[in-house]
């Protein structure tokens, strides 16, 4: 009989426990409702999107996917030149923007004096703040018009050999989308890049340096082997953003219905199609194969969230056996 | 565990019933006469949004209007989950069908304008219905064109590659213009058709009027379409149209008060509003791009009489608010029948 041995008019610690069991039953009921509520959030719009595509799903079937057709009047529908489009401006987007982020960061953990770098940073990241339809407005006013006079000439001048880089040019189009893509991407990649690199241990590459290499051999071999699958991670990160991106795309992209071999020429990408002309359609049908873009848009986002998260642990591991 | 499994549960039914509450609340007064909702199309919403307080102040009626654009207003009127729509196209027959008793109502009235950016050419330009499909369908591709330099004599059209523009977006403006192309060039007809959105066989697409003026200010040799009022507001130099008596005539309020003279004394059916290309007989004045923009409502509903008395403001009253905002007050023919229709607006409870 312990509790005799107990002052029956102290009974803090069991209130105490008291409380701090009820603060646990709390938390624990609120991260569990806000956790199945995102779950079922997220399939509640998916299945709202599948059953609002479904006019379009019967009608057109999985040919849909291969069909370049966008024709309001006929009512004839395919998603192709969008998932062209798509596809096309977030490469371009990532192959510009993966680069010129790990620069940003290189420059702003390694070779920045800490004065220069703290307001440089701020001011990257702020370059996310901006909304993407102001983005798009100064696209269509400023920075397509340049593209179209200055950049696509030169281009076209070094690399018009190759298709991608011929033909008339065009003030909006796929890549000034491209490029627009890249601005809005670089932020995100390079502010994830620049916390990898600060973490990087700095016995790990203080050791690399007392064994004689070079900074770009330390920085190659030591942080870009430690910050690997985070990289990885960022930049399917931005590829994310990219693909749903859609009113600042939707602006310079040029809403062409047709694929063009030129990069100068106009192309559209499904969330930009989705964007501009959800509110002006007429017949159920059309409504339907939006629809049906966005549940395109959908797989195409979770099978690269997948990749993603099968290439981030393939890096793991390795990284563990090294 | 038990305890915590229960008062996660107590605390879910706690948010259950606290939306259920809020739902309740909310419910009656959705159904309390002096509230009307509205969905539908874009193109009328800055109207709308004008009239939405003048109507609550003279009427006591509190409106709220969703511009999730044409189709989703036919959606939704058609579903009954508003009180009227909009659309910027007149209903298809078939849509006319799903609706089951509903009237649609003209309720404002615009004209499209032909704009262009071509360096040195003071003055307007002439343009004729089939060379504008012409130049869309990209048979033709230059300003100094045969075909372009015969009707525009005396004027030193340059060799300049001609960039048409046009809406990427759903748009009325794009139903009006092509409706117009349609009905001139049968080419165009066969191979592209009219509706909000079209399949442009070449061009440039750029995201509302903003966004196709934005391109043809700068690229030298682009072409677009834009209400009137935009062109004015912004001042570029728009083409003057040819029309059936073979004059070319600008957007102005005389071209579109001549346009509308085609209609009958008394107008009895949508299909007489349709007013592009005006026959030869409304006169030399008649500008060939002009339009009209509905609201549609069904025949049975319990909020009759307030749909009544802001439909029958909208096209009277309402009208005054429009010039300023893109949109040309309504003729009286088409008032007259606007009105007839409203009274087809019946109390269903």
């Amino acid at each position: 009989m312990t509790t005799v041995t107990q002052d029956p008019a102290a009974p803090g610690p069991s209130l105490e426990s008291r409380g701090i069991r009820l603060g646990d039953v709390l938390f624990r009921g609120v991260a569990i409702v806000a956790a199945a509520a995102a779950t079922a959030l997220l399939g509640l719009i998916a299945y709202k999107v599948i059953e609002q595509a479904w006019p379009a799903i019967e009608h057109f079937g999985l040919s849909f996917v291969w069909t370049e057709a966008w024709n309001p009047v006929e009512d004839q529908y395919g998603a192709l030149t969008f998932i062209y489009g798509t596809v096309v401006t977030s490469v371009i987007a990532l192959l510009l923007a993966t680069p010129i982020s790990i620069a940003i960061a290189l420059f702003l953990t390694e070779i920045a004096p800490r004065r220069i770098a703290s307001p440089i940073a701020t001011l990257v990241e702020l370059l996310a703040a901006i909304p993407s339809v102001v983005l798009g407005l100064w696209g269509i006013l400023v920075f397509g018009p340049w593209v179209a006079e200055n950049l696509e000439p030169w281009l076209e001048k070094w690399l018009g050999f190759i298709p991608l880089f011929g033909g008339t040019f065009y003030q909006a189009g796929m890549l000034p989308a491209a490029l627009v893509l890249t601005i809005m991407i670089v932020p995100i990649t390079s502010a994830i890049c620049r916390e990898l690199f600060s973490r990087t241990p700095r016995d790990l590459t203080d050791g690399a340096l007392a064994l004689g290499s070079t900074r770009w051999e330390a920085i190659r071999g030591v942080m870009f082997a430690y910050a690997a699958p985070g990289i990885a991670a960022a930049v399917l990160l931005g590829l994310g953003r990219a693909f749903g991106e859609a009113i600042a795309v939707a602006q310079v992209i040029g809403g062409s219905d047709h694929i063009n071999v030129s990069l100068f020429a106009p192309a559209d990408t499904l969330g930009a199609r989705i964007a501009s002309q959800y509110q002006g359609a007429t017949s159920p049908l059309q409504q339907g194969s939006l629809l049906y873009l966005g549940a395109i848009l959908m797989v195409i986002s979770l099978v690269t969230n997948v990749c993603a998260q099968l290439i981030v642990r393939r890096f793991e591991k390795q990284r563990r056996a090294v | 565990m038990k305890k915590s499994l229960a008062a996660a549960l107590a605390l879910v039914a706690l948010v259950v019933a606290t939306v259920l509450a809020t739902g309740a609340t909310a419910a009656p007064t959705r159904s309390q006469a002096g509230t009307l909702t509205g969905a539908g199309a874009t193109f009328p919403f800055p109207l709308i949004s004008k009239w939405i307080p003048e109507v609550g102040k003279a009427y006591d009626i509190n409106i709220t209007y969703s511009p999730v654009g044409s189709g989703g207003g036919i959606s939704a009127i058609t579903a009954r989950t508003v009180d009227f729509g909009a659309s910027d196209a007149p209903l298809s027959s078939s849509q006319l069908d799903a609706c089951k008793g509903c009237v649609v109502i003209p309720w404002a009235l615009s004209a499209t304008s032909v704009p262009y950016n071509i360096p040195g050419i003071n003055g307007r330009l002439r343009l004729t219905g089939p060379l504008l499909a012409q130049i869309y369908m990209g048979e033709i591709s230059n300003w100094n064109d045969q075909r372009l330099r015969a009707i525009n004599p005396g004027r030193n059209l340059p060799d300049l590659k001609i960039t048409p523009v046009f809406r990427s977006d759903g748009s009325g403006t794009t139903y009006n213009f092509t409706e117009y192309l349609s009905s001139v060039s049968r080419p165009w007809n066969d191979k592209v058709g009219f509706n909000t959105s079209v399949s442009f066989p070449t061009g440039v697409g750029a995201r509302g009027s903003a966004g196709v003026a934005g391109v043809v200010r700068n690229t030298p040799g682009a072409l677009t379409y834009v209400d009137v009022a935009y062109s004015l507001a912004n001042k570029f130099s728009f083409a003057t149209m040819r029309n059936s008596a073979g004059k070319y005539t600008t957007p102005g309020l005389r071209g579109i008060q001549a346009a509308l003279s085609q209609l009958p004394n008394k107008v009895t059916s949508l299909s007489q509003l349709k007013i592009v290309n005006p026959p030869r007989s409304a006169g030399p004045l008649a500008y060939p791009i002009v339009t009209f923009t509905y609201v549609i409502v069904p025949t049975q509903s319990n909020k009759a009489a307030d749909l009544r008395r802001f439909i029958y403001w909208a096209v009277t009253q309402g009208q005054k608010f429009g010039p300023p905002l893109l949109f040309q007050p309504l003729p009286k023919t088409v008032q007259a029948f606007a009105y007839r229709e409203i009274k087809k607006i019946q109390g269903g409870t």
